[in-house]
């Protein structure tokens, strides 16, 4: 029997996010989510589980409002749910939040597998699975587009810029997944229903001895500037005018 | 603490990366785990070309370990990392073994007395965030931020034990049908709007009258599948940079306009005028596309 662990993190809803016309980014009426990317690396911790009989465990890091994702979480199949509380005003970067995760991980018993996306809504960095392994001493395997398990061993296709490279690897392991992996079941009523019943574990990065020291610090957030020219058109014929202007057709 | 330490299993890139150690004044080494590359490596204004070899032809990311321990023996300042799949996973290993800051795909960075500043884009190109970082510290680097110089090298050769877990037992090259879209002049991009797949033909004949590519929605190819994978455009797909970027159906969100910021003018064509695409565009027309394209059609034939 091998447990599944799949990483996630609360992230903003970037649909919501404003940025004002002097270019500030106002995040404050932002609501949080789990990550879309993660979803996939939730779906496919808990089909692994349910092929070799272990449980999954969702594993999230992350400050006070990180509580509203558990029960979305377990409520897309997974068995329980690890939160490792960061403390309110925390500044974490990816060295931190690698930290909790094995951390966290440590405190689990039997796990063959650990899956992250391959990066996050919000930052898209790229790191926590490697940083995860590195930490725990495990393989890595990242750019996972398809994955298998049969007794004990990994086969992953990485989609790599121009070629699918296949690679074995034997478990425990941390693979980071793309979306092509699966596609994320939504959640029914009954599975909300029982989410809300399933066991949920809350540690605090102080008492699992994580240190909350970051390596990097945000200087400034400013709105992306595309600059166009948003002009709205009547007609085709306006259209193809204004693209003959431009020299394009 | 002294030197910058480069490495990218793109032989241009890591010309590149050394071209930037040596414009910010350090002594500069480029590591390549590619003997064969070490000729060229050599001459790109580096002062020395570590070459790793070692294990039965393993991928590059089964070095990290012995990277990090070269770069901690040398009491490197700064690795910065061609930012491709297989750099990103070693650099964020090596980052990882030896408990330093890493900065990911950044869009801009300097280096002096010893903090690395960067500016790279978060919330799927919405928002450009800037990061300072103290040495010692990795960041990754798409090609074409920093220029190659010249130079020559010394080589040093080091017989290392790579990682044996992870096994490579197979490789196929991705075959694309058509042009590839990143090089693509004109663009003919289809989004949700449309009903059905049969009717993406709207699209086609559309791109056949401007010779243009289709491409797509992260929805369009992963959610329903109509188009495949490597048509999507956006954060987690590609980017381009066409000269026209008909965007038909397309609601606009962050994640997709990060990947067509290149492009010199956008078209948008939606039945929604509150739709984001509008924000971003040049030129929109609000209507119905299954009106609109072949009238578009029709014009450019």
């Amino acid at each position: 029997m091998q447990n599944t662990v799949a990483c996630y993190k609360w992230v903003a809803d970037e649909a919501d996010i404003r940025v004002h016309p002097d270019l500030s980014v106002d995040l404050s009426r932002a609501a949080g989510r789990i990550s879309e990317y993660d979803k996939h690396a939730i779906e496919l911790a808990v089909q692994l589980a349910g092929n070799s009989g272990g449980q999954a465990v969702g594993l999230t890091f992350g400050a006070e409002p990180v509580r509203k994702s558990l029960k979305d979480a377990l409520s897309r199949g997974l068995d329980e749910a690890l939160w490792i509380k960061a403390p309110e005003q925390a500044t974490v970067d990816a060295v931190v939040t690698a930290r909790a995760l094995a951390a966290g991980v440590k405190s689990l018993d039997g796990v063959g597998v650990i899956v992250c996306a391959e990066g996050s809504g919000d930052s898209y960095a790229r790191q926590t699975a490697p940083r995860l392994a590195a930490l725990l001493g495990l393989p890595v395997v990242t750019s996972v587009c398809e994955a298998t398990f049969v007794d004990g061993v990994l086969r992953a296709t990485r989609r790599l810029e121009d070629s699918l490279e296949t690679v074995a690897v034997a478990l425990p392991v941390v693979v980071a997944v793309l979306p092509q992996i699966n596609r994320p079941a939504i959640p029914g009523l009954k599975a909300v229903m029982a989410a809300g019943r399933k066991p949920v574990t809350e540690k605090t990065a102080e008492e699992l001895g994580v240190d909350l020291a970051p390596k990097s610090e945000i200087t400034s957030m400013k709105g992306f500037a595309q600059a166009r020219k948003n002009v709205l058109v009547e007609s085709v014929a306006d259209l193809v005018a204004a693209l003959k202007k431009e020299g394009i057709v | 603490m002294t030197g910058i330490f480069v490495y990218s299993d793109q032989v241009s890139l890591a010309c590149e990366l050394a071209g930037f150690g040596k414009s910010a004044g350090a002594e500069t080494h480029v590591v390549t785990t590619d003997e064969a590359a070490a000729t060229e490596l050599k001459s790109c204004g580096a002062d020395v070309v570590h070459v790793l070899r070692g294990g039965d032809n393993p991928p590059p990311e089964a070095f990290a370990g012995a990277i990090a321990e070269l770069l901690k023996g040398a009491a490197a300042e700064l690795f910065l990392v061609g930012a491709t799949v297989r750099g990103r996973e070693l650099a964020a290993s090596v980052a990882g073994l030896l408990d330093w800051g890493m900065a990911s795909d950044v869009s801009g960075l300097s280096y002096s007395g010893g903090t690395l500043a960067i500016e790279r884009l978060v919330y799927g190109g919405a928002v450009v965030q800037r990061e300072t970082l103290p040495a010692p510290a990795v960041a990754t680097v798409p090609a074409g931020l920093c220029e190659p110089a010249n130079g020559s090298a010394t080589v040093e050769i080091a017989d290392v034990v790579p990682d044996s877990r992870v096994q490579v037992v197979g490789t196929e090259p991705i075959v694309r049908q058509g042009t590839s879209l990143a090089e693509a002049e004109r663009i003919v991009s289809v989004g949700m709007g449309f009903n059905q797949r049969e009717d993406l033909s709207l699209a086609e004949d559309l791109a056949a009258a401007l010779g243009a590519e289709v491409g797509c929605s992260r929805g369009v190819a992963e959610e329903r599948e109509w188009l495949p994978a490597d048509r999507y455009i956006g954060i987690s797909g590609l980017s381009v940079k066409p000269q026209l970027y008909l965007a038909v159906g397309l609601s606009g969100q962050v994640q997709h306009v990060v990947g067509i910021r290149e492009t010199k003018v956008v078209v948008a064509v939606n039945k929604d005028e509150k739709a984001p695409i509008f924000k971003v565009c040049d030129y929109g027309i609000v209507g119905d596309l299954y009106t609109v394209l072949p009238q578009l059609t029709q014009a450019f034939n």
